[in-house]
C-alpha cells in the first residue's frame, strides 16, 4: 500500500504542479490529515461524525455536555441518511483524511469495520465506566484480537405494533395481554391470527400487517447466527432459521395478509395515517415514527404486545478515531453519552433503547409508558424483549446489504406475483454476487 | 526595386524590412500557437483533476478490491469484464438504459421542439411563458425526484388519484416495470424539456425570414415550412440537444435511485426492472463497495458510448453516400 | 477561409454531426444577412391554441414546485390524505423558518453562491476561448481533441471519487471551497455547446476580416467573437450556475457540516427516525428559492440577449 500510496502521491503532484504552474492554482497548501479536533487557548474542540437517528445533538445531549464543560467545543456534523454517510466514511478512511475524533458506527457496518479497519479505532476496552452494556452488544463491536472499536449506543428489542379498533371489528382480542397469548412462543401463530383477521374484518382495503419483510426480520434478528457463521462463512443457504422465515414470510405474501407496503418508505406512511394496516412488527424505536406518521387521530388506536420472540433490529456504536489529537477527551465524551444516564433521557425523548444493562433497570425506564399507545407499558415490554435476545450475535460482514435482498425477495412475491421458489432462487443469486 | 537590390543596404528599409518578418513570424506563432492556448486551460483542468482518476479508474478495474481497503488490490486480470460480460445483471441495465433512454429523450426533443415552436410566436408574456419552462431546469434532481416519487405513489399519490377519476384503477408505478420506467421518463421530461425548448428558441430565431418567404412562395404550408425551413435552420443545435441527451440517458441513475427509495433504489426496483447501467455502477461501487467491479461497469459504458457514436459516423457516411 | 469554406463547415461541424447537403450560402448574401433586423425568424402572431398550449406547458411546468410549496405548508398527516391537498396549509413560514435553522442554510447559501459563480465564470470564459478554437481556427489535431472533448464528458462521474479525494487531501482542501470549485472549473459540455454555436454563429469572413486587419487572435476573440457570443454565454452561465449549485454527491463526500453546500446542508433535515416530510420539502424549496430568483432575473436577460445576438445562419 505505501509503495501504491507513494507512486500515487508523486503523480498526483506533478499533475498538480503541472496545472499550478500555469497559474491556475491559488494560494493555499499544507496538509490536512487530522481529524478537525484540538486544542487552542485553553479550549478542546472535539469534532463528531454522525448520522440522523443517533440523536444526540437533536435532543441537546452534546449542548448539555458542553455547559458542564466549558472548556470542550463540540463539532457535530450530522448526515440524515446512513448510506451516505458510510459512503463518505468509508472515503474518508481510504483516503486517510477528512475523519472526524468520532465517528458513528450503524450495526450493519460493526463487522466490515472491526475486521478491516480496526487498527483506525482507538480500542475503547477498559475505559472507566463502561461496563455497562448488555454483553451481546459489546461483543458485536469487539475484535478477534478483543479490541473494542466502539461504545453502544441503543438497542432495537422487538414487540408487535397492533391496532385495537381493527382488530376488534375483525373478532380478534384487543387486550395487549390477550394478544400476546394469540402468537405466544411461535411467529407462525401470528400469520395464523393474520388468517382469522382476514377471514372475519369486515373492511376488505385493510391488511393485517403491513410487510412480509418485517415478519422476516423479526424472525431470523431472534437467533444468534443467521446468515453468516462465526468463522465468517455465507450459510443463509443451509440456515434452518433463514429457511423456515422466508417460508412463512413468503406464505402471508401469498396469502394476501399484508399491504405490500416497504417499512420506512414514502408509501408506508401514508399507510399508518389512513390505518390501512392493523399491526406491524416493531422495534422499540419505531414507536415514536408511528405515532409521529399516524397523527393524533389515531392515539389511543394503537397498542403494543409482546413479539412471540425476543429479538433485536439496529442500534448503533460511538468510535474515537486513532488519527485524533484529542483522544483521550473524546473517550470521555463518548463514555458520557453511551452512560446510562444518557441512554434513559435518550429513550424518554425519542424511543431509542437503552443497550446499558444499568440503564434497563432504572425506573424512568422500566415504568415508561406510552400514552399514545393506549398507555402500554412500554418499559416493561421492550425490556422483557431485550432480555430474551440471545446472548451471541454473530454479524458478518455483508449483513445490512443480504438484509436488504431478502426484502426484495420477498417484494417479489408480494408485489410482483413471483412463485417463493423463483423469489428463492433469485434472491440466492443475488446474494452471491453480492458477497462475493 | 531592382535598383535598391544594387545600391548597398539602407538602414530604414533594412529596419522596416526586419520589423515586417517579425510581425510575419509572431503573425504566424499566433495563427500556429493561438488555437492550442485557446484550448488548452480546458485540457490542463481536465488532466489534472480528471485524466488522472480516469486512468486509476482502468486500472482498478483489473482488481479485485473495496473502497474502505483500497491497500488491498488483488490482480484479476480481465476478469472483472468476463464476469460482467457473463452477468444478466448488466445485460438487463443494458436494456433498461435503452429503453428508459428512448422513453425520456424522443418525446422529450419533440417536445422540445414543438414548445420552442410556440414560443417563437409573437407572444404576450412570452418572458413569463419562458422563464415558466425553464424553472423545471433549477430544481436539483433530488428536489423533483422527491415530488414525483409523492405525485406517483401508489395508494395515496395524486396522479392515481387523478386516474381514479376517471375509472383507471391504481397502478404500480414503482413495481409495474413499464409504469415505474414511464414515470422516471417523466421526471427527466419535466426536467430537461423547457431547457431544450429555450436551445431550440435561440436558434430558430436566428433563421432569416427570407427563407421562409422563400418557401412561402414556393407554395409550402405552415407544416412545410416548419419542416423545411426551422428544422434544417436549427440543425447545429438539435444535434447538440441529442448528443447530450444520450450521453445524459447513459449515464442515468439519480432519477431511479430516489424514486426506487432506499434499498429498491439502488437496485433499481426488487426485480431489477428499472436499474440503469449508472445504477449498476453505483450499486457496485456504494451499495457493495466493490470498486473494481464498479469500475468495470464505468469502463463498459465508455465504451458502449464509444461504439454508439462510431455506429452513427458509419450510418451517416452510408446515408450521405446514398444520397 | 472565403467561400469555399462554407460546405466545408457544413460537412465538418463534428463528430455526431447529421450530415446534410446544403447549398452554399453566396458571401454577400451572408454578409447582408448579418445586418438584418434581429429577431427575424419570428414571424405569426400566437393565436387561442397557442396560448392554451403554453398556458398548459407552463401548468406542468410549475405545478411540481407549486406542490412542493404545498407540501411544506402543511403537516405529516395532511399531505398523506386523499384528495390530497391542492392549497397551502398554514405551517408555510414556520416550516421555512425551522429548515433554514436546522440546516444552517445562511453560511451554505454564500458557500454556493461562491462555488457555482467561480465556476460558472471560469467554465464560460473558458469553453468559449475552445469553443472558438473548434468552431473556427484552424489546428492540428482538431477533431481529434475535439472527439477527447465529447470522449471525456462519456466518462461516469462517480468513479473518480477516491483518486479526486487523495488528491484534495494532499493538497491541503479537504473541507474547502476550491475542493468543489477547480475539478469543474471546466466543462465538456461547455466546450461542445459553445463550438455548436460558433460554427454556425460567426461568419468566417468577420475572422478573416479581422486578420487582414492585423489583429491577433486574442484580439480577434475579444472584440469579435465576444460580442456574437454573447447570448450562449448567457445561457452556459445560467446551465452551469444552475448545476454546480445543485450537485451533490462529490460536495458531500469533500465538505463537511461545517461548511457545507446547500444540497450538503440539506441532508441534515432528513435526519432521525422520524422524518419530517414538510421539513425535507421546505428545505428543497429553500435550496430552490435562489436559482429561481436567478431565472426571474436572468431569464430576461437571456430573452434580450437572444432577440439582439441573433445572427446565425
Amino acid at each position: 500500500m505505501d509503495k501504491f500510496r507513494r507512486k500515487l502521491r508523486t503523480r498526483v503532484v506533478a499533475a498538480v504542479s503541472a496545472a499550478s504552474a500555469l497559474g491556475l492554482v491559488v494560494g493555499c497548501g499544507g496538509s490536512d490529515g487530522g481529524t478537525g479536533g484540538g486544542k487552542k487557548d485553553g479550549k478542546v474542540t472535539i469534532t463528531m461524525g454522525l448520522f440522523g437517528v443517533m440523536g444526540f445533538k437533536e435532543t441537546g445531549l452534546l449542548d448539555k455536555y458542553m455547559k458542564e464543560h466549558p472548556d470542550v467545543v463540540i463539532k457535530a456534523d450530522v448526515a440524515g441518511d446512513e448510506q451516505t454517510y458510510y459512503t463518505a466514511l468509508q472515503t474518508h478512511l481510504a483516503a486517510g483524511s477528512g475523519l472526524k475524533d468520532i465517528q458513528g458506527i450503524e450495526i450493519g457496518r460493526a463487522k466490515e469495520l472491526s475486521d478491516t479497519q480496526k487498527d483506525k479505532f482507538v480500542d475503547l476496552a477498559g475505559v472507566a465506566g463502561t461496563d455497562h452494556f448488555l454483553p451481546w452488544k459489546q461483543s458485536q463491536v469487539t475484535t478477534t484480537d478483543k479490541k473494542v472499536i466502539g461504545l453502544g449506543t441503543d438497542i432495537g428489542p422487538m414487540a408487535v405494533c397492533y391496532r385495537r379498533d381493527l382488530f376488534e371489528q375483525a373478532g380478534l382480542p384487543t387486550d395487549r395481554d390477550e394478544v400476546a397469548k394469540l402468537w405466544e412462543g411461535d411467529w407462525s401463530k401470528y400469520v395464523d391470527a393474520g388468517k382469522r383477521f382476514k377471514q372475519n374484518s369486515k373492511d376488505d382495503q385493510v391488511a393485517f400487517m403491513d410487510s412480509s419483510s418485517g415478519l422476516f426480520n423479526a424472525m431470523i434478528y431472534g437467533n444468534s447466527q443467521q446468515f453468516y457463521d462465526k468463522q465468517g462463512k455465507l450459510i443463509y443457504a443451509t440456515n434452518p432459521v433463514v429457511k423456515d422465515a422466508w417460508k412463512l414470510a413468503s406464505e402471508a405474501a401469498t396469502s394476501d395478509l399484508t399491504a405490500k407496503l416497504r417499512q420506512f418508505q414514502p408509501g408506508w406512511d401514508p399507510g399508518l395515517a389512513n390505518s390501512t394496516f392493523a399491526s406491524t412488527v416493531c422495534p422499540a424505536w419505531m414507536l415514536a415514527h408511528i405515532s409521529e406518521k399516524a397523527g393524533p387521530k389515531n392515539k389511543g388506536k394503537w397498542d403494543v404486545a409482546k413479539a412471540p420472540k425476543g429479538a433485536n433490529w439496529g442500534g448503533s456504536f460511538l468510535g474515537v478515531m486513532e488519527k485524533s489529537p484529542v483522544k483521550k477527551e473524546a473517550q470521555d465524551l463518548v463514555a458520557w453519552l453511551t452512560a446510562p444516564e444518557q441512554q434513559a433521557y435518550l429513550f424518554e425523548k425519542i424511543g431509542n433503547f437503552p443497550s446499558s444493562q444499568t440503564a434497563l433497570k432504572m425506573p424512568e425506564v422500566v415504568d415508561a409508558k406510552s400514552d399514545y399507545f393506549s398507555g402500554a407499558p412500554i418499559g416493561k415490554i421492550f425490556g422483557a424483549a431485550a432480555q430474551e435476545i440471545p446472548d451471541e450475535q454473530v454479524l458478518g460482514r455483508k449483513d445490512g446489504t443480504i438484509k436488504d435482498i431478502f426484502s426484495q425477495g420477498l417484494t417479489l412475491i408480494e408485489a410482483q406475483h413471483k412463485s417463493p421458489n423463483e423469489a428463492w432462487k433469485t434472491t440466492d443469486e443475488r446474494i452471491k454476487k453480492a458477497a462475493g | 526595386m531592382a535598383i535598391s537590390t544594387s545600391t548597398p543596404p539602407d538602414g530604414a528599409t533594412d529596419i522596416a524590412a526586419e520589423h515586417q518578418r517579425r510581425r510575419t513570424l509572431l503573425h504566424r506563432l499566433d495563427v500556429r500557437g493561438a488555437p492550442y492556448a485557446f484550448v488548452a486551460p480546458f485540457f490542463i483542468v481536465f488532466a489534472a483533476f480528471s485524466f488522472y482518476p480516469l486512468v486509476y479508474t482502468s486500472w482498478i478495474s483489473l482488481h479485485r478490491v473495496e473502497l474502505s481497503t483500497l491497500n488491498l488490490m488483488e490482480w484479476v486480470g480481465f476478469d472483472n469484464y468476463t464476469a460482467l460480460w457473463n452477468d444478466d445483471r448488466f445485460w438487463n441495465a443494458l436494456f433498461n438504459t435503452f429503453t428508459i433512454g428512448v422513453l425520456s429523450t424522443v418525446p422529450q426533443l419533440l417536445m422540445a421542439l414543438g414548445l420552442a415552436h410556440l414560443l417563437n410566436y409573437q407572444l404576450r408574456g412570452s418572458t413569463f411563458f419562458r422563464v415558466a419552462a425553464l424553472t423545471p431546469y433549477a430544481t436539483s434532481v433530488g428536489a423533483a425526484a422527491l415530488v414525483f416519487t409523492m405525485l406517483f405513489e401508489r395508494d395515496f399519490g395524486m396522479i392515481n388519484w387523478m386516474l381514479s377519476l376517471v375509472g383507471v384503477d391504481n397502478i404500480d408505478w414503482e413495481n409495474n416495470k413499464w409504469a415505474a420506467q414511464s414515470a422516471i421518463s417523466s421526471i427527466v421530461i419535466w426536467r430537461w424539456t423547457g431547457y431544450n425548448a429555450l436551445l431550440y428558441l435561440a436558434a430558430m430565431q436566428a433563421i432569416p425570414r427570407d427563407r421562409y418567404e422563400a418557401a412561402a412562395i414556393d407554395g409550402a404550408s405552415r407544416w412545410q415550412q416548419f419542416l423545411k425551413v426551422t428544422v434544417p435552420g436549427i440543425r447545429s443545435t438539435i444535434v447538440f440537444t441529442i448528443v447530450l441527451s444520450t450521453i445524459g440517458a447513459t449515464q442515468l441513475f439519480g432519477e431511479p435511485l430516489i424514486f426506487g427509495q432506499g434499498p429498491n433504489g439502488v437496485t433499481g426496483g426488487a426485480d431489477n426492472q428499472y436499474q440503469t447501467l449508472g445504477l449498476l455502477l453505483y450499486e457496485e461501487g456504494w451499495k457493495n463497495y466493490q470498486m473494481g467491479r464498479a469500475a468495470t461497469v464505468a469502463w463498459a459504458m465508455f465504451l458502449l458510448l464509444i461504439l454508439v457514436f462510431v455506429v452513427q459516423r458509419i450510418v451517416q457516411r452510408v446515408l450521405t453516400r446514398r444520397t | 477561409m472565403t467561400t469555399d469554406s462554407i460546405p466545408v463547415r457544413a460537412t465538418d461541424a463534428g463528430p455526431g454531426t447529421v450530415r446534410k447537403t446544403r447549398k452554399a450560402t453566396p458571401p454577400g448574401e451572408r454578409r447582408r444577412r448579418l445586418f438584418r433586423h434581429p429577431g427575424a425568424g419570428r414571424q405569426h402572431h400566437a393565436g387561442p391554441v397557442a396560448y392554451i398550449l403554453l398556458g398548459l406547458a407552463a401548468l406542468v411546468s410549475l405545478f411540481p414546485l407549486y406542490w412542493t410549496m404545498v407540501a411544506a405548508s402543511t403537516d405529516n398527516t395532511r399531505v398523506t390524505q386523499t384528495p390530497p391537498p391542492f392549497l397551502p396549509g398554514p405551517h408555510l413560514l414556520d416550516n421555512l423558518g425551522k429548515a433554514w435553522q436546522d440546516a444552517a442554510l445562511g453560511k451554505a447559501m454564500l458557500n454556493s453562491l461562491i462555488v457555482a459563480g467561480a465556476i460558472a465564470l471560469s467554465t464560460v470564459l473558458f469553453a468559449t476561448l475552445a469553443g472558438f478554437a473548434f468552431a473556427k481556427l484552424r489546428f492540428k489535431g482538431r477533431n481529434i481533441l475535439l472527439m477527447l472533448v465529447i470522449g471525456t464528458m462519456m466518462v461516469p462521474p462517480q468513479l473518480g471519487v477516491v483518486p479526486l479525494f487523495m488528491m484534495m487531501t494532499e493538497l491541503g482542501w479537504g473541507q474547502k471551497l476550491p475542493a468543489v470549485i477547480f475539478p469543474t472549473l471546466v466543462s465538456a459540455v461547455g466546450v461542445f455547446f459553445m463550438r455548436q454555436y460558433l460554427a454556425e454563429a460567426l461568419p468566417d469572413e468577420l475572422v478573416e476580416a479581422g486578420r487582414v486587419d492585423g489583429a491577433h487572435s486574442l484580439r480577434i476573440f475579444w472584440s469579435i467573437v465576444l460580442p456574437i457570443a454573447r447570448p450562449p454565454m448567457a445561457v452556459l452561465f445560467m446551465i452551469t450556475f444552475v448545476h454546480a449549485w445543485n450537485d451533490f454527491f462529490w460536495p458531500f463526500i469533500v465538505l463537511d457540516m461545517t461548511n457545507p453546500t446547500v444540497p450538503v446542508a440539506l441532508t441534515q433535515l432528513s435526519a432521525g427516525y422520524v422524518r419530517d416530510q414538510s421539513l425535507i420539502m421546505a428545505g428543497a424549496l429553500l435550496g430552490t428559492l435562489p436559482l429561481l430568483a436567478l431565472f426571474v432575473v436572468f431569464g430576461r436577460q437571456i430573452v434580450g440577449g437572444i432577440m439582439q445576438g441573433a445572427v446565425k445562419g
